[in-house]
């Protein structure tokens, strides 16, 4: 029976080990374990984390800096190996935890699309079909053919930020990255985003709040690694914003 | 790393786009281009063969004693190389690694093809060489690709065990480069193992249980001259001269364990 979750997250934990001296050489280490010293104290950053999304939802995940958000992110991704819990996924996810990863400012805007498109692994043959489309996004065509390096900033988001939402996965996974370049390139993701609403799984992470209500159908509110708020974007962006009241 | 997955179509692609990306950008802005992977080992075999073979005399009883040398160390330099990118190249794609989840191990495979792909170039140069000198082609050149893969599968190795331990303490670089000067000494590649056995035969044939002196003669031995004395006749004992094939095994076996075993981490340790 085909699940009608894209996302199922249950009981997950994630800590990681900060190093309390300089540990990152060979002689650090070895007199750590010589004093009996561990080096390092845990941070527990995900405390049991369960919750699913069903297909086609647009969720938002909001949460003040160091709640955990991106660590949950990167853990959906597989970037991250949980410590507990259990993750399954149904159909193929597209993380996005950085625009333009991979991109090299000594190839050509056309090598990087593909060499991108490989990390995120799709064939060339997938890329070709995705290329025009891409392209015609980003409105760079005259430039395809020049290498990166010779693109301005503006450019380069607009091309990797094409890449990211003409990448076509089941599930979408974008970190702090709805909006770039001009206000009409924005309009044009906007409009985007407005269109994606109930078709695809979307999963973003954001600070502004004015998006969660715009496009999310639903949202969670992370504190110190745990799930505190779950559901109408409205009532969970006004819980966001009341924990910087006080 | 699953056996059905090893290579994939996914990894097939992801390989072959990393690899293309490395060469093409390893030249990226230099006049001679590509050209430099042809002529930084004649430059390398320049001066050697100056200094050992026209100031210091070695070799004058090997027949074709120039591309003997250059063969030497060609292979010293494809190891060099192989490992070395190998173990900085987990370090390069820190950022990758930090970003996508793809199987790192793909990452370590693409610097050493790349180091492959170089070592075909200079073996195209060796055989020209080879051909000029008088050498002439026979069947026991066809084995050549036999020991060029049991020495990549020992670099292989080595960069994936070493890489992993390098994500984590960078240590591992600065002395596996002063590691590598040593061993350097201890394979027969600017001085003839005849030099060796001369003053001890016993030192000969510890010298040959390294896979990379063994792997050496035997290419000499097949490519070259088969006045070439490689280390299975010099070595008596039937299991010993089955020694530098198990290093190999022993050492790409560890790689390949110790870093299943990291590789899990290292997006958060690197």
């Amino acid at each position: 029976m085909r699940s009608s979750y894209a996302i199922e997250v249950k009981n997950l934990k994630k800590s990681f080990k900060l190093p309390t001296e300089k540990a990152a050489g060979l002689k650090q280490a070895f007199f750590n374990t010589l004093k009996g010293v561990k080096g390092y104290t845990k941070q527990e950053v995900l405390k049991n984390i369960s919750f699913r999304v069903k297909k086609g939802e647009f969720l938002g995940i909001v949460g003040r800096n160091g709640s955990g958000k991106s660590t949950l992110l990167k853990v959906l991704s597989k970037i991250y190996v949980p410590d507990s819990g259990k993750i399954k996924i149904n159909g193929s996810l597209v993380p996005f935890i950085e625009l333009g990863v991979g991109f090299n400012p000594e190839l050509t805007g056309k090598e990087n699309v593909y060499l991108n498109g490989a990390l995120l692994g799709f064939s060339n043959a997938e890329v070709d079909k995705m290329y025009d489309e891409i392209v015609s996004f980003a409105e760079l065509e005259p430039f395809m053919n020049q290498k990166l390096k010779n693109y301005s900033s503006g450019m380069q988001i607009r091309l990797a930020f094409s890449i990211a939402i003409r990448a076509k996965g089941d599930i979408l996974i974008l970190d702090e990255v709805l909006a770039v370049g001009d206000a009409a390139f924005q309009e044009k993701c906007n409009e985007y985003f407005k269109s994606l609403k109930g078709e695809q799984t979307v999963i973003i992470v954001t600070h502004d709040m004015e998006n969660v209500k715009r496009f999310c159908s639903r949202a969670i509110l992370i504190e110190n690694g745990e799930i505190i708020k779950d559901g109408n974007p409205e009532k969970v962006a006004e819980a966001y914003l009341d924990l910087f009241k006080n | 790393m699953k056996m059905s997955e090893v290579l994939n179509r996914k990894n097939q692609i992801l390989l072959s786009e990393l690899t293309k990306t490395d060469f093409k950008l390893r030249y990226q802005g230099s006049i001679l281009g590509y050209l430099w992977a042809v002529i930084r080992p004649l430059l390398m075999f320049g001066i050697l063969y100056i200094v050992f073979a026209k100031f210091l005399r070695f070799g004058t009883d090997i027949p074709h004693y120039p591309v003997y040398l250059l063969v030497g160390i060609v292979l010293w330099n494809f190891f060099v190389e192989c490992t070395n990118q190998g173990i900085q190249s987990l370090i390069i794609r820190s950022d990758l690694m930090r970003k996508i989840a793809f199987p790192k191990w793909i990452i370590v495979l693409s610097a050493t093809t790349t180091a492959l792909i170089n070592l075909g170039i200079n073996l195209i140069i060796v055989v020209i060489f080879a051909l000029i000198s008088g050498a002439s082609f026979n069947l026991s050149w066809l084995l050549v690709p036999f020991f060029i893969f049991e020495l990549y599968l020992l670099s292989f190795g080595l960069a994936l065990f070493l890489g992993s331990i390098n994500v984590k303490y960078r240590d591992i670089q600065s002395i596996w480069e002063v590691l590598i000067q040593a061993l350097f000494y201890t394979v027969p590649i600017i001085y003839p193992l005849g030099m060796v056995t001369a003053l001890s035969g016993f030192a000969a044939k510890v010298l040959m249980l390294n896979p990379i002196a063994q792997v050496v003669q035997d290419i000499r031995f097949c490519l070259i001259t088969t006045d070439t004395m490689t280390g299975w006749v010099l070595i008596e004992n039937i299991f010993l001269k089955f020694i530098p094939l198990l290093v190999v095994v022993g050492i790409l076996i560890l790689g390949i364990k110790v870093f299943n075993k990291k590789s899990k981490y290292f997006a958060e340790e690197i």
